[in-house]
């Protein structure tokens, strides 16, 4: 008996604290994605939760913690509950394309901001990922003399991560001198503890003396790890460059570490231009176009007036 | 109602409560037809991959490659569905590699004697670096056939594609486990393996086809959310494991003996489907979704040990 009354209890207590949530004047947005554990993604969505309290709209903030199949039934939670709009933060709508299409057909708006463009959807607002890669590599090669080993930290499940590994892989065809001797596919999320650990490995698997002179890390927080790993290892002679300007990255760059380069995509400003294409298009409005690139941003010692010894 | 049925039934009564107050919060969204269809299809891969943990934990073993069997699966289907293969051969290759994995997981266990535990999270292991190289790490998304999404889409006479798949998985999971020779034996192992063992029972052979059936079901399972999504991840299968046997846990509490059953794992099911699904609608905070489910499972476990020891 005392069993079933505390299970009834706890279904009492769930049932009148979900029945106490107040719903907000204002439109309501729902803002889903499988990688809040990101400091990119989660920058986004703080940056649109700002813009969207201007507006008044009420957000709803849902992560699935990297799983697609939660990430598609919370897109439908989102339709089935009358969302004024959807926003996807760091995904491909095409990976959840029957859900996206449920949405529009319930003519609720979907704008993704760090995806890809896609013919259900109203709007992407991201960065060129490819210019992003490219302008990274060609800063890192720049940094090694047009010639040296690389490791590769990748994660080409983004899309948009694996625009910049294409970028890559373009400039080392390009460059012969310079050649990739390991490689690691991050796991997300604990992408800096995996990363840590990889690099752990690829030193010991790399311990010579300009076995290894660059980290190339598709974004920063594998080159976070990589960094720990070199610290740790007290290995010199290795450089490390990333891309989203994440602020720990900077750090480490001011701090003259291995860490020398990072290209800072706009992530604020790319929130900031969703939210206002929203509210154009909640107004009845187009968006301006439907994909825009917010400005990328190459940060180095130099940029940051650094000197090191 | 007596007491003994109040204990039983607590589990059903609770579940209703989250619905009537999911309801009382969300009257136009939470209880409407269109919620409830999502419901059935949201709810139907974890349904038949905690099938799959139920039959494994009626023997009193664990198999945790259910979810890299599922995203293996997958990934099998749509790379064979970028070479140009149709469904009627990708999807049998991918089950088949699903009841290869199970084998060979029954295998380590019953013809070895290595722990379920080890065997399963080795080879689950093993598994989902093939499919990592398989799919080269990236989504894969292209060349899939209208026929393969239609095994997880539409509706038929109302109600969805994938509230079939949940019913014959699960009735003839439930009927095998209940009504048949094989499920009583499987009752016995998980009861008292030696006694079965002493009773002439054929063991080994009964352990490894029911490794080899959870790991079809997986792949069914990963095949089902494939085409759900019409997308395929290297990991996309390996959320459903701790969720799938979290669904079992609180599926015995229902149970009068506290064994797992098919009926009480699909109640586990929905009871986790109802909550994630309503605390999403009524715009709960995503951390308290999580303590919240995390407390109910853990406290529908606690009181099935309570419940045991008295």
């Amino acid at each position: 008996m005392h069993k079933t009354i505390a299970v009834l209890g706890l279904a009492a207590a769930l049932a009148l604290g979900v029945s106490s949530v107040a719903l907000a004047a204002g439109e309501k947005v729902s803002v889903i994605t499988p990688y809040l554990a990101a400091t990119a993604t989660g920058e986004m969505i703080e940056a649109f939760k700002a813009k969207a309290a201007e507006y008044q709209w009420t957000v709803d903030v849902v992560d699935t913690a990297g799983d697609m199949g939660a990430f598609a039934s919370r897109v439908e939670d989102a339709t089935t509950s009358g969302a004024n709009a959807i926003v996807l933060v760091s995904v491909d709508p095409a990976q959840i394309q029957d859900q996206v299409d449920k949405a529009k057909a319930a003519s609720i708006p979907v704008v993704t901001i760090d995806g890809a463009k896609n013919a259900a959807t109203a709007l992407n607002v991201t960065s060129d990922n490819y210019v992003l890669g490219e302008t990274m590599t060609k800063f890192l090669f720049e940094q090694l003399g047009g010639k040296g080993n690389i490791v590769r930290f990748f994660h080409s499940a983004h899309p948009g991560v694996h625009q910049r590994e294409i970028a890559l892989d373009d400039a080392l065809k390009a460059n012969a001198e310079i050649k990739q001797v390991g490689e690691h596919y991050v796991q997300v999320p604990g992408q800096i503890d995996d990363s840590r650990s990889a690099m752990d490995a690829l030193l010991l698997a790399n311990p010579g003396d300009g076995a290894i002179n660059a980290v190339w890390a598709a974004w920063d927080e594998p080159g976070i790890g990589a960094n720990l790993a070199i610290e740790a290892a007290g290995r010199k002679g290795i450089i490390i460059a990333g891309i989203d300007g994440n602020p720990q990255a900077i750090e480490l760059i001011k701090g003259c570490t291995a860490y020398v380069g990072t290209v800072r995509q706009g992530f604020g400003e790319m929130a900031n231009i969703a939210a206002d294409q929203l509210n154009a298009i909640l107004a009845g409005g187009p968006p301006e176009k439907d994909e825009l690139f917010a400005p990328v941003e190459l940060i180095t010692r130099d940029s940051l007036g650094v000197t090191c010894n | 109602m007596t007491r003994t049925n109040l204990n039983r039934f607590g589990t059903l009564i609770a579940f209703v409560l989250l619905c009537v107050g999911f309801s009382i919060a969300a009257p136009q969204a939470f209880a409407s037809p269109a919620n409830v269809f999502n419901l059935v299809q949201q709810m139907a891969t974890l349904a038949i991959v905690a099938t799959a943990a139920t039959l494994v934990m009626t023997i009193s073993e664990f198999d945790l490659s259910v979810g890299f069997s599922a995203s293996l699966a997958a990934v099998i289907c749509f790379v064979l569905f970028g070479q140009g293969y149709d469904v009627w051969l990708a999807v049998p290759a991918a089950l088949l590699a699903g009841l290869a994995g199970g084998a060979a997981n029954g295998v380590l266990v019953a013809r070895f004697g290595i722990p379920s535990f080890v065997a399963t999270l080795a080879l689950g292991t093993i598994l989902s670096g093939f499919a990592f190289g398989l799919s080269g790490g990236q989504s894969l998304f292209q060349s899939v056939p209208d026929t393969f999404k239609a095994l997880a889409r539409g509706e038929v006479l109302g109600i969805p594609v994938l509230g079939f798949w949940i019913v014959g998985v699960l009735g003839v999971a439930a009927f095998v486990l209940t009504q048949t020779e094989f499920g009583r034996r499987l009752k016995a192992i998980g009861g008292n393996a030696q006694a079965a063992r002493l009773a002439g029972l054929p063991i080994m052979r009964d352990v490894i086809v029911t490794f080899a059936i959870a790991g079809g079901l997986s792949a069914l399972a990963g095949l089902l959310l494939a085409a759900r999504l019409g997308s395929v991840q290297h990991t996309m299968g390996e959320p459903l494991l701790l969720p799938a046997y979290a669904a079992v846990f609180i599926g015995t509490t229902a149970s009068p003996t506290g064994a797992p059953t098919v009926a009480g794992t699909l109640l586990g099911v929905a009871i986790t489907g109802v909550m994630v699904n309503g605390m999403t609608i009524v715009g709960v905070e995503p951390f308290v979704q999580k303590i919240m489910t995390g407390g109910i499972i853990l406290v529908a476990v606690l009181l099935r040990r309570v419940g045991r020891a008295k």
